[in-house]
């Protein structure tokens, strides 16, 4: 009777468990949306970086991010996209990084911006519904970057119509507002952004340094979405 | 090369160290061992203690040497003092040990001065650690005036030269327990010169040809100079016996080097190619010169030129084989190096007659000085906090400097001010800089395990080492606010700011 009982316990686990995940992908096929493909650089650093328990940084799995459902038509749409910065003249590295569709971690695929606030900014060429934005800083070494902040707009000076889609400055050092976002080590898998479909031309990335060291690092930024609409 | 075109150019080179060494000393957080050389300089500015420590902490000669400076600037306590008061004895030296190759003139000429002055001036290695408060510096400048005083001594011995050599044997003694292996550099240089040399005439001889009279004055004047050091100026007269008694000690540090084990080959690495992060590092200018610097002991015979030659190759070859290795010790060596490679500069121009030829030759040094005065720049002020640059080791990230300004910031709004208590819980590699960081706040409690602290809620500041923060986290949840900083790379601080304090810090934000 027991041994029965917990058979079907474990069989009702897993058809539960089986159950939400064809719903989650039902509703995604409802929406109009389908799993986001993502091409991930080859990990710089083995094993996970130590867990470290503080309230403001996200917590370490140790396991693959999770699929990304964006809608139907998705695409990138930042490769090769200009790139501007509050340093024009990075001493390691082109701005045009950024969007070069590159994502090694290794040496002569970043782009070193100078200490302290910086940011960098990606012109799509035309409004653009955003679905996705993906990050990677530096992911050789397990590092946080300080304050980043990723706002999207129409106003290449980002004096209106402002949207922020990501904000982890909790004491808003950089000005720009008290971020609800969690700190996160960097990785290969970078930091998926999900800016819900918000329209814009723009995208500004800001950082302030990092735990190792006070530069800004850029390997690549992706932005994905539905472009023409 | 005429008087006055040697000492413009001479005085620009040294203009030129000035400027890489003297502005932002206050960029760099302080690295740990500095920090720990300002405490206990502080307790020797502030009530007159200092003894001897045969265990750790290196040679008295640092902490006297900066009283002066401190008096100067108007402090009197270890909270006034700044970094810029501490790290400017180091610029002093270092800015100093470019003057002191001017007593090579005579022996080495113009030309060959002007270039290792403008090697010393411009190496990242001689600026970056002339802005850090550590011996190396001050010792490095003793060396360099033991080896310059004993040569001269050589050449024509006196009273005054023997009194000279003793005094900075005695300084180099009382400052790092490497002058021992200077000593033996020294003296099997001046030996195998002698020995190679011997069927030559005139110059210097090996130390047969030191009077009795002129030795027993130089190691009066080294043993008078190293006892006033090492016994706190007599107040502690087990120093002197402690200073041999460190030996032990810093002969098993040597060979268990543990962290600072390095290859043998560690400083020719450094000197010559470093890449990381995409930036490139070398010095492989200044060691392609001094090569031929060699190449001249080797043709020329110049006495001079081959000592200094042997005194490098010595120096170099002890410090490599001791397994215990960190970048500022190649500094004794590569200043033998430095001296070869001005000798080596003025022999190819000596060497190349014709003119088209002198003319591409003199573009490419041109070049290559441009080069390393650009790297030295980058070193002391963009990176100077990166590993990526080979002389940062074990640095204090930048990040660290965001915890001890946001403890300012939040102390500024408590009643008590710097009165407020500061519970610090980490371990003793986790500990360092901040009691340097600190110093200001006379409240500030130091343990390595979380349970000796008592509790945590009395304070409305805690500070853990990672692995503290991983047992008191928890605890701490509900009634602080929990941001971590970078002490070093890999290595963090989580600082808890209570729940009132950092509302009210927050409020006060905006």
């Amino acid at each position: 009777m027991t041994r029965k009982a917990i058979i079907y316990a474990i069989a009702s686990v897993f058809t539960i468990l089986i159950g939400l995940n064809t719903l989650a992908l039902c509703q995604a096929q409802d929406t109009g949306k389908e799993e986001l493909k993502l091409q991930l650089p080859k990990p710089m650093f083995i094993g996970t970086p130590r867990n470290i328990k503080t309230a403001n940084l996200e917590v370490i799995t140790g396991k693959p991010r999770g699929p990304f459902f964006a809608p139907k038509g998705t695409k990138l749409v930042s490769l090769k996209k200009p790139v501007l910065s509050s340093d024009m003249q990075p001493v390691i590295g082109e701005l045009n990084f950024v969007t070069d569709g590159e994502k090694s971690g290794e040496d002569g695929y970043f782009v070193e911006l100078g200490p302290g606030k910086q940011w960098v900014q990606i012109d799509l060429g035309a409004e653009t519904v955003l679905n996705a934005i993906l990050i990677w800083h530096y992911h050789s070494q397990a590092r946080v970057y300080r304050d980043v902040v990723v706002q999207v707009a129409n106003d290449k000076d980002f004096v209106t119509g402002v949207t922020t889609v990501f904000n982890n400055d909790h004491d808003n050092t950089t000005g720009l507002g008290i971020g609800k976002d969690k700190e996160y080590i960097e990785t290969n898998e970078g930091r998926l952004v999900d800016p819900k479909g918000v329209k814009a031309r723009y995208i500004r990335l800001c950082s302030n340094g990092n735990t190792s060291n006070d530069m800004n690092h850029y390997v690549e930024v992706e932005v994905f979405g539905t472009p023409g609409k | 090369m005429n008087k006055t075109a040697f000492g413009g150019l001479f005085l620009i080179v040294l203009f030129g160290a000035v400027l890489l060494r003297g502005p932002g000393l206050g960029l760099r957080p302080m690295h740990h061992d500095e920090a720990n050389q300002a405490v206990k300089f502080g307790l020797l500015l502030e009530k007159g203690e200092y003894r001897y420590d045969p265990a750790d902490h290196h040679g008295p000669a640092l902490y006297y040497l900066t009283l002066p400076i401190a008096w100067v600037a108007g402090k009197s306590t270890l909270a006034s003092l700044e970094e810029t008061t501490l790290r400017f004895l180091p610029v002093l030296f270092g800015v100093g040990i470019i003057l002191l190759l001017l007593i090579f003139v005579k022996d080495m000429g113009r030309p060959a001065v002007l270039v290792a002055g403008l090697c010393a001036s411009l190496s990242p290695a001689f600026s970056y650690y002339s802005r850090f408060y550590i011996q190396e510096m001050i010792f490095v400048f003793f060396c360099l005036g033991f080896i310059g005083s004993i040569w001269r001594y050589l050449k024509r011995p006196g009273p005054g030269w023997a009194i000279a050599w003793g005094l900075f044997v005695g300084l180099m003694y009382a400052t790092k327990e490497t002058s021992v292996i200077i000593f033996a550099a020294v003296a099997g240089a001046l030996v195998l010169t002698r020995f190679t040399q011997k069927k030559r005439s005139g110059g210097p001889a090996a130390p047969a040809r030191m009077r009795p009279a002129h030795l027993i004055l130089a190691l009066a004047a080294a043993v008078v100079m190293a006892a006033l050091f090492f016994s706190s100026f007599f107040s502690n007269p087990k120093g002197i016996v402690d200073s041999v008694a460190a030996f032990q000690a810093y002969l098993a540090k040597g060979g268990a080097a543990g962290f600072h084990a390095h290859p043998w080959w560690y400083y020719l690495g450094l000197l010559t190619h470093v890449s990381s992060g995409g930036l490139v590092w070398s010095e492989a200018l200044v060691l392609a010169l001094a090569c031929f610097g060699l190449l001249s002991a080797a043709l020329k015979r110049d006495r001079l030129t081959v000592f200094l030659s042997f005194y490098a190759i010595l120096a170099l070859t002890a410090f490599s084989l001791i397994p215990y290795k960190t970048p500022w010790n190649l500094l004794p060596f590569y200043a033998g190096f430095i001296l070869l490679a001005g000798a080596g500069a003025a022999f190819v121009f000596e060497r190349v007659r014709q003119r088209y030829l002198k003319i591409p030759i003199g573009l490419l040094l041109v070049l290559g000085f441009a080069h390393l005065g650009w790297q030295s720049y980058q070193a002391n002020f963009r990176y100077h906090s990166d590993p990526r640059n080979p002389y940062v080791y074990a640095q204090t990230s930048p990040d660290y400097l965001r915890l001890v300004r946001r403890v300012d910031a939040v102390a500024a709004l408590h009643p008590d001010h710097e009165r407020l208590l500061i519970k610090v819980v980490c371990g003793p590699y986790e500990t360092w800089p901040l009691p340097w960081s600190l110093r200001r706040y006379e409240r500030v409690g130091y343990w390595t395990e979380a349970p000796a602290a008592d509790g945590f809620e009395d304070a409305p500041i805690v500070i853990a080492s990672q692995e503290i923060a991983e047992k008191i986290g928890p605890l701490l949840a509900d009634k602080f606010q929990a941001e971590f900083y970078g002490l070093r790379p890999d290595v963090l601080l989580t600082l808890y700011i209570r729940n009132d304090l950092w509302d009210r810090f927050i409020k006060n934000k905006y």
